[in-house]
């Protein structure tokens, strides 16, 4: 067939097919719902299989540093094009989004077994899907923004998708408040509160995409890349920084980092394999990846004169306040899904860091490649880890960890698992994919040469021991010690908790064996990822890197085993697991502690756990004042300003017309005599001006 | 035949209205209905087959004073013309089911106030005939009054002409007037005459300024008024005239207090009608009678506008938050959303134009589907508290799909239509605001998106309140509503979402057309 008027050639299909597909199944799925009841699961799952198969078609062009643009007319009355750009950056995402999400969708087929609701979860998550894909492919702004708020749409209905709003689905402690303020929300609320506030980031984003468009004319980022003279007219009228960071705004609602970050924990009244998708896959790493897309355009930015390091501060310090912020939030809650969210929050904070870091150093494709690196180890070991907690409140059917405990014989399998992802995320010493993301992180931070990497390092390093600490003490309250009252509660009624079906162990198995696998090749696949973006910048950005930089700097460790790594760095990072990972096994594995009674031993502990708990009182905060704050305003308004003030525009002109009229009535008296005295009056006064 | 269409479209369904009266006293509300649809139907084709054919224009001779009669689709006028029409056409559907129930209970109601005064006696025979023959009366009175409106709104917006519009305006607001009185709610003849004296004021400043502008201009055909021919005092009076005309149609804040009142009290197809069509007669002024043949003045006024659309915007769905009848929300979201439109025209730039012409497009499919949607419920449900809905996506779960396309239309989020207008009509402020240096624009532009949060929140709220959550026991046995209810509006969530994804349909017609306008 000839397409070539559309303007595109036929070799781009693939490219195209990648966040189409998706849709198309989306599409399909009401259909083959009438066909069979499972039929919406297995569509959207040989969907997403297609998709990523089309996205692994692309990965010879990551390799050689290709990049497939094409282009099709969209609105030709304002000069906008609709394209795909698969240049490394998005081919490499387009494969992390494309096969962990084929993985979640198998795993939901066993999770979501018999929901009555079926078509429309798989309709949510096939055009989540499509959505991320196109926000990967896109190749410019606009269109990006289609499947932003796409991501956000379906998130805001998977979220809420239990919408009848039953007790077991909420979070948070019933009945507990926080300033006066419920800490217990409904799947419903939730769903509308992570729309809401990452639709305060895209505003932002918005005004930042508009502001660039006012200057350059286009949207598109090959355009903004190629001619950097829109940077330039915006730099003299002081407006670059503000739009850079008001862009930057959006990835912060997304990406839920501070001050945005309150939504993502009430996203957890989703189904789990929601929360996987939306943890690992979508949503949150679309914040990511947009400052993975915009990096390196206001890096090269440096080569027209122009100083961005103000961006690139806000990044890193925005990342690493996030880090810290819900790592500590992390440690004491005690629902589990609650727990990976916090920590899902705090891990997309490092990779903000280190992108932001990127900026403010020389070798800009060390900072970019460790977080990169990170956001692809995140994704396979969280995803492992919240597929695995599914699974957990499949069979135990509370989501609180105090109704788990000793599982371990019970559920070998997830349990084997969960060590494995968790081990990721705590980033265990050279055997886990999170330990090489993590320690690239580090010495990017350590190595940047800016003027804030010592305490954004220390920062990082606080948050490292704290990770460990709450993986170790996920792991041990759920699968160490005694089984809870709720699981004898349980057993004593017959129920017998077992290992969850192949067809959810599989998916996050995978995925868990994975972090193991290339965690143990880790350096040489970081070293991959490092090559490809080395190249990438260099030929799209003109970003120079010098080659010898890294081997100049790193020592002969372990014979050449830890080339490229930074020693100070790497044992940090060391230490930071083992600090973690003691204090861990002390209260929550070995139980030689009870947690409980050194929290209640002194004051001190106290307040910190209960700050902590309370999640720094910062949602209460949100909370009252702009949502029960403004409330109570505007019905202030509405009481005795519309409905008294307002209301007087109505009532003034009906009350003199009916005030008019009753004088005209009571005129029209009907006595011959009084209308004579009035005639005569009227005469008289007729003469009188005559006479005058 | 090519050549009467638009004359066609204007005047058959007015000189069909008594025979939609006849077919619904004689055979009863279903013939009425498809008579109805069917001109209506007939009409919206040939007005989107002439609109086809680039500028399509019918120009006849008229009186000498007032001068030509002519129909006009340019850029400005097709958007206004095709949506206008099919809203009309598509509620003609809504309105069956509608006004069958309103009838029947307003007979009933009629009939007991009368049996307290008779006492019993009559059989419920009879009574079924009666009925019968009230509903088959008041439905007939009903279609002929609807046509007329609807060929109001049309020629208000195809006229070449003042005098021509305003007669046009004065066809559109007469029988709403009377559907409001005569089926309305509770206080229905109050507010009747709220509405009438309240859009007779409108009407009034309107038809002074549009005298001041024709006598000194020497004609009122639009083509031949030339804004500098008129005196810069009488230019001023005139302008200000027309604003608080047309500002009393859109319900711009402050002189926005009667439209909570008339939609709490009129029946819904006139509110999604009001809000779907009318407010855009409005909205169409502006463009015309301000942007277009009042350019200089209009550019003294543009920053106002811009001001006064933001305090529409935020003032609307401030108050929206509050409400709890489901229909004075309704009410305070129309206010909110004109208070786009003038926003997007005090941009006075190209883009800012054009965006705020398609908003009404949008916020018309939008609306019209909220208000359907509303009907819905009040038919199946019988309550109009939204405190005491809930939980009813499981029991009408296609209303609840098309009010959620219909609410993110609202929102302005893609791939509906309202995205497309809104991120072209806040482009088109921030350019103006750049432009000029003027900080008062840029904080306006973050307000009026601070607007869309709100948008964003009342109207998601309202979603959560109303189908979302636990569905009271007394909403057990709500089923969903007829197809004359959900096909509507499956067919404008359809549109919105088409739009949405290519908007060229309508901005090829409107963007060349701004840019004539305004320049650039």
């Amino acid at each position: 067939m000839d397409f070539s008027f559309l303007g595109f050639n036929i070799g781009s299909l693939n490219v195209w097919a990648v966040w189409i597909l998706p849709f198309v199944g989306a599409l399909v799925i009401p259909a083959a719902a009438r066909v069979s009841k499972a039929g919406p699961g297995y569509v959207a799952v040989a969907f997403a299989l297609v998709s990523a198969i089309s996205a692994a078609t692309l990965l010879p062009l990551a390799l050689n540093n290709h990049e497939i643009h094409s282009q099709i007319p969209w609105i030709p009355s304002v000069g906008l094009k609709a394209g795909v750009l698969a240049d490394p950056l998005a081919v490499l995402m387009a494969n992390i989004v494309g096969w962990i999400s084929f993985l979640i969708f198998v795993y939901s087929l066993g999770y979501m077994k018999g929901d009555r609701d079926l078509m429309r979860f798989f309709f949510w998550m096939a055009f989540f899907v499509g959505s991320m894909q196109l926000i990967v492919l896109s190749d410019n702004f606009l269109q990006l923004f289609f499947g932003w708020e796409g991501v956000g749409l379906a998130s805001y209905a998977l979220i809420g998708f239990w919408y009848r709003d039953k007790k077991k689905d909420h979070v948070g402690t019933e009945g507990r408040t926080v300033l006066g303020l419920l800490d217990y929300y409904s799947p419903t609320q939730s769903g509308m509160k992570s729309f809401i506030m990452t639709k305060v980031g895209d505003i932002m984003m918005l005004s930042g995409m508009f502001l660039i468009f006012a200057f350059a004319g286009t949207f598109g980022f090959k355009e903004l890349a190629s001619n950097t003279s829109w940077a330039t007219a915006m730099s003299a009228h002081n407006l670059l920084i503000p739009a850079a960071i008001l862009l930057f705004g959006g990835a912060v609602g997304k990406s839920a980092q501070f001050p945005l970050n309150e939504w993502l924990l009430e996203a957890m009244t989703g189904p789990t394999s929601v929360s996987a998708l939306i943890h690992a896959a979508t949503m949150v790493k679309a914040g990511v990846f947009l400052v993975a897309r915009l990096g390196p355009l206001f890096f090269a930015l440096a080569a027209a004169g122009l100083d961005m390091n103000q961006f690139f501060e806000v990044v890193a310090w925005v990342g690493a306040i996030t880090a810290f912020l819900l790592a500590t939030q992390g440690m004491v809650h005690t629902e589990i899904k609650k727990v990976l969210a916090y920590s899902t929050g705090s891990q997309i904070g490092y990779m903000m860091l280190a992108l932001g870091v990127a900026g403010l150093s020389r070798q800009f494709v060390d900072g970019y490649t460790a977080g990169f690196f990170h956001l692809i180890s995140h994704a396979m070991f969280k995803a492992s880890l919240f597929m695995a907690a599914g699974s957990l409140l499949h069979v135990v059917g509370s989501r609180f960890m105090t109704d788990m405990g000793g599982l371990r014989r019970l559920m070998p399998k997830t349990y084997i698992f969960m060590w494995a992802a968790g081990l990721g995320l705590m980033g265990a010493p050279f055997i886990s994919t999170g330990f090489w993301s993590k320690d690239a992180i580090f010495g990017a931070v350590y190595q940047s040469g800016s003027s804030w990497a010592l305490p954004l390092f220390i920062i990082a390093a606080i948050t490292a021991v704290m990770t460990t600490f709450y993986t170790t003490r996920l792991i041990g309250m759920v699968f160490f010690g005694n089984k809870s009252k709720h699981i004898e509660h349980l057993e004593k009624e017959g129920y017998h908790v077992h290992e969850a079906s192949p067809v959810m162990w599989i998916p996050y198995g995978i995925l868990a064996a994975l972090t193991i696998g290339v965690g143990i090749l880790g350096l040489a696949f970081e070293h991959q990822i490092h090559d490809i973006f080395t190249a990438y910048l260099a030929s799209d950005f003109g970003i120079k890197s010098s080659v010898g930089a890294v081997a100049t700097q790193s020592q002969n460790l372990l014979g050449g085993f830890l080339e490229g790594v930074n020693p100070l760095a790497l044992s940090i990072s060391l230490s930071a697991f083992a600090v973690g990972f003691v204090l861990g096994y002390i209260f929550y594995i070995g139980r030689f502690a009870d947690p409980a009674k050194v929290v209640n031993s002194n004051i001190f502990f106290y307040a910190i756990h209960k700050f902590f708990l309370n999640r720094w009182y910062l949602d209460a905060l949100i909370n009252w004042t702009f949502v029960v704050g403004p409330l109570y305003v505007a019905r202030g308004i509405y009481r005795y300003f519309e409905d008294k003030v307002m209301e007087g525009f109505n009532l003034v002109p009906e009350k003199t017309m009916a005030g008019g009229a009753r004088i005209m009535q009571a005129t029209q008296t009907g006595i011959s005599q009084s209308y004579l005295y009035i005639f005569g009056a009227g005469i008289l006064i007729v003469l009188l001006l005559l006479f005058i | 035949m090519m050549q009467y269409l638009l004359l066609q479209a204007i005047f058959l369904p007015l000189l069909l209205s008594p025979v939609a009266y006849i077919l619904g006293k004689r055979s009863g509300p279903n013939a009425a209905t498809w008579f109805s649809f069917g001109i209506m139907a007939y009409c919206t084709a040939i007005v989107i087959l002439a609109s086809t054919s680039g500028n399509y224009g019918e120009h006849y001779p008229w009186t000498q004073q007032f001068g030509e009669f002519g129909l006009v689709l340019d850029g400005l006028s097709t958007p206004f013309a095709i949506i206008i029409y099919v809203v009309s056409t598509l509620v003609v559907l809504f309105s069956k089911p509608y006004m069958v129930a309103k009838l029947t209970a307003q007979y009933q109601e009629k009939a007991n106030s009368q049996k307290q005064v008779v006492g019993e006696g009559q059989t419920t025979m009879v009574e079924s005939a009666s009925l019968k023959s009230y509903v088959n009366q008041q439905v007939g009175i009903y279609y002929a009054l609807y046509l007329v409106m609807a060929m109001g709104m049309l020629g208000a917006v195809l006229a070449t002409n003042l005098i021509e519009f305003y007669i046009f305006f004065e066809f559109m607001l007469i029988p709403a007037f009377f559907m409001i009185a005569l089926w309305g709610y509770e206080l229905k003849r109050r507010v009747a005459l709220l509405f009438f004296f309240w859009t007779h004021v409108g009407a009034v400043a309107l038809l002074l300024g549009f005298l001041a502008i024709g006598l000194y201009s020497g004609s009122f055909n639009y083509a031949d008024i030339h804004e500098s021919a008129i005196p810069h005092s009488i230019l001023v009076l005139a302008a200000i005239g027309i604003i608080i005309g047309l500002g009393v149609k859109m319900a711009a804040f402050v002189i926005h207090v009667w439209l909570p009142h008339t939609y709490r009290a009129a029946p819904t197809p006139l509110n999604a009608l009001s809000s779907g069509a009318m407010m855009g007669v409005g909205a169409y002024g502006f463009f015309r009678f301000l942007a277009m043949l009042l350019p200089a003045e209009f550019g003294h006024v543009a920053l106002f506008l811009n001001l006064w659309g933001v305090a529409t915007m935020l003032y609307g769905s401030i108050m929206a938050l509050t409400q709890d009848d489901i229909r004075k929300f309704f009410a305070y979201s129309s206010i909110s959303q004109m208070g786009y439109i003038l926003f997007g025209i005090g941009s006075a730039s190209a883009l800012g134009l054009s965006g705020s012409e398609l908003f009404f497009v949008s916020t018309s499919i939008g609306k019209v589907i909220l208000f359907l949607m509303v009907g819905a419920i009040i038919l199946q449900v019988g309550t109009r508290s939204i405190t005491k809905m809930g939980g009813l996506a499981a029991n009408m779960p296609i209303t609840a799909t098309c009010a959620m396309i219909g609410v993110l239309t609202l929102m302005g989020i893609p791939p509906t239509i309202g995205f497309m207008s809104e991120w072209t009509m806040f482009t088109g402020v921030l350019q103006t605001a750049i432009q000029e240096g003027s900080t008062i624009r840029v904080v306006s532009f973050a307000l009026g998106l601070i607007a869309t949060v709100i948008t964003m929140a009342y109207s998601l709220w309202m979603m959560k309140r109303v189908f979302f959550g636990k569905l009271p026991e007394h909403l057990k046995n709500t089923k969903e509503a007829s197809w004359y209810v959900t096909g509507p509006m499956m067919v404008l969530a359809g549109f919105s979402i088409v739009i949405g994804i290519y908007p060229d349909i309508f901005f090829n017609k409107i963007i060349p057309f701004m840019r004539g306008l305004v320049g650039v």
